[in-house]
């Protein structure tokens, strides 16, 4: 160009030369704005530069932290896939151990039916038991009955004997023509008055001999005491031994069946009977005491005592130290079983040297409870 | 036979009644003592003769068998007859071995009784009265022993007869 505008001015004149510096200046004047402006373009870019460098800065920053988050990232993933596989593992297992409670439970199913049916067995056991109890108090009560009936068939032949005599008489006062009836009479009454004590004798073996099922009926200890002891009476006045009772002042009131109760004290003179038999004094002595919730009837005999060691075997079923064919062996362990059922106790202490002493305690009827009468 | 005794010993009192009634409806004449105890039938026993004794055998105190014993001991000519029970075989082997006359059964037949009673009377009367035949007879026999032992005395006494 400057080599252009050289020429020009060479070819044209001042004024061309003043055109020509005119448009140089004109020129030049633009160059020089188109500087300024490029030097502000150029410390703009210079600027942006720097702030470009400072963003990479940031920018590297940033991905550093990215980086972190990343290789974080893929390490928490890398727990989780190692937790979602031990849950695989957790599901599977309990998967298993679902099924496994599932035959659990059948089985459970199973045990409880078999525990239902044992159930009822038991029950129909306990049921059978009870049954054979009741026949076990019924048979050593028919035994016992057995013992008595000998003894008995002793004491119903006095008035059969004495009938037999008095009747006897009379036929023969008719038969000689006797002209004095009031003889005839008073001989008729008397085998009547030994008719009724057959009577008694017989009826009373029939109360005894009755099926007692088990009752907790107010019952006086006194008739109870009085009619096992009449039942018993002749048997041991026979053998000469001496019977002492003592009631005492009050008439108590215990829970139980009569008939069974009775059998409690037969079985317990019945004992004592036999072990007074080779003893050179023979007595029985019954007492009754009374406290506030119970009373306590003591049968002592004059025997040789229970040998130690065998104060509990001796209310086991079956345990006897009498001869064979002589007892029963079920006695005391009835005797025991019928005490037990109306809540009450029976012991013997037998010190060496003295007779056996039967305590027995009974409680107490409530107080507003009134005594049945008894048939 | 004078009047007859019989003492009767039992403890049921019903039959204490029963039984000496029968014996005088069916054996005229006859007395009939009674005691309630082996105790109380000694006693009577000490105060007189019995021309029998009737006793039960199961009595509380002293028993039948007993009674029997003490009536050997102290009266061994009074026939005893025993009472005893139905069944009682033991008993009665017993009594008869221990001396008694004979037994009789409860319930009592009344002819049986009275049977058994007269002819153990009877025994006794007859064996008395030979008993006392036998001690006549004895007597006789010494009475004759001695009459001959005084005659038999007189005889060497007498100085004509000595040989000389």
């Amino acid at each position: 160009m400057t080599a252009l505008a050289g020429a020009e001015m060479v070819e044209a004149g001042p004024s061309h030369l003043r055109a020509l510096v005119e448009t140089l200046e004109r020129r030049l004047h633009a160059r020089d704005e188109q500087r300024r402006a490029m030097l502000h373009i150029m410390g703009d870019l210079n600027e942006s530069n720097k702030r470009l460098a400072s963003q990479r800065k940031a920018m590297i920053h940033i991905l550093a932290d990215y980086e972190q988050d990343r290789r974080r990232l893929a390490q928490q993933a890398e727990r989780l896939d190692n937790s979602r596989r031990a849950l695989l593992h957790i599901l599977q297992d309990s998967h298993k151990d679902n099924l496994r409670l599932e035959a659990s439970r059948k089985a459970m199913i199973h045990i409880m039916g078999d525990l239902q049916e044992t159930t009822i067995e038991v029950k129909r056991r306990e049921q059978e038991l009870r049954d054979k109890q009741e026949q076990l108090v019924q048979a050593g009560k028919l035994a016992t009955l057995g013992e008595l009936t000998t003894g008995v068939a002793h004491e119903l032949n006095n008035p059969l004997n004495n009938i037999g005599l008095f009747v006897g008489n009379a036929v023969d006062m008719v038969a000689l023509g006797a002209i004095d009836k009031e003889r005839i009479v008073r001989e008729m009454e008397r085998a009547m008055q030994q008719v009724r004590k057959a009577t008694e004798i017989i009826s009373h073996l029939r109360t005894f001999g009755r099926a007692a099922p088990y009752s907790r009926d107010p019952v006086s200890l006194r008739v109870v005491l009085i009619q096992a002891l009449s039942l018993m009476q002749e048997q041991l006045r026979l053998r000469n031994i001496q019977v002492t009772v003592d009631l005492g002042g009050e008439d108590p009131v215990v829970l139980g069946n009569p008939l069974q109760l009775e059998q409690v004290f037969i079985n317990l003179l019945t004992n004592a009977r036999d072990a007074v038999a080779d003893s050179s004094r023979k007595t029985v002595r019954i007492a009754v005491t009374v406290d506030s919730e119970a009373a306590e009837i003591t049968v002592a005999d004059s025997g040789p005592g229970i040998p130690p060691g065998l104060e509990r075997r001796i209310f086991d079923p079956f345990f006897t130290t009498k001869e064979v064919g002589q007892g029963t062996g079920l006695g005391l362990s009835i005797t025991y079983g019928i005490i037990n059922d109306v809540g009450g106790t029976i012991s013997v202490v037998s010190p060496p040297g003295e007779g056996a002493t039967f305590v027995v305690r009974l409680p107490l009827a409530p107080p507003d409870t009134k005594e049945i009468p008894r048939q | 036979m004078t009047s007859l005794s019989v003492l009767i010993v039992d403890d049921d009192q019903a039959l204490l009644e029963a039984l000496p009634e029968a014996m005088r409806l069916r054996m005229g004449g006859v007395t009939v003592e009674t005691a309630d105890s082996a105790a109380a039938a000694l006693d009577r026993i000490a105060e007189r003769d019995y021309d029998a004794i009737v006793t039960d055998i199961r009595m509380p105190g002293m028993d039948g068998l007993k009674l029997l014993d003490e009536i050997r001991t102290r009266k061994p000519d009074i026939p005893t007859l025993i009472i005893t029970g139905h069944g009682d075989n033991d008993l009665v082997v017993h009594a008869l071995r221990g001396g008694a006359r004979d037994f009789i059964q409860k319930p009592i037949d009344r002819d049986y009784f009275v049977a058994a009673l007269y002819r153990a009377i009877r025994e006794h009367v007859a064996a008395r009265q030979i008993k006392e035949r036998h001690e006549a007879m004895e007597s006789w026999a010494d009475e004759l022993e001695r009459v001959v032992e005084k005659l038999e005395r007189d005889l060497q006494a007498q100085p004509g007869r000595s040989e000389s």
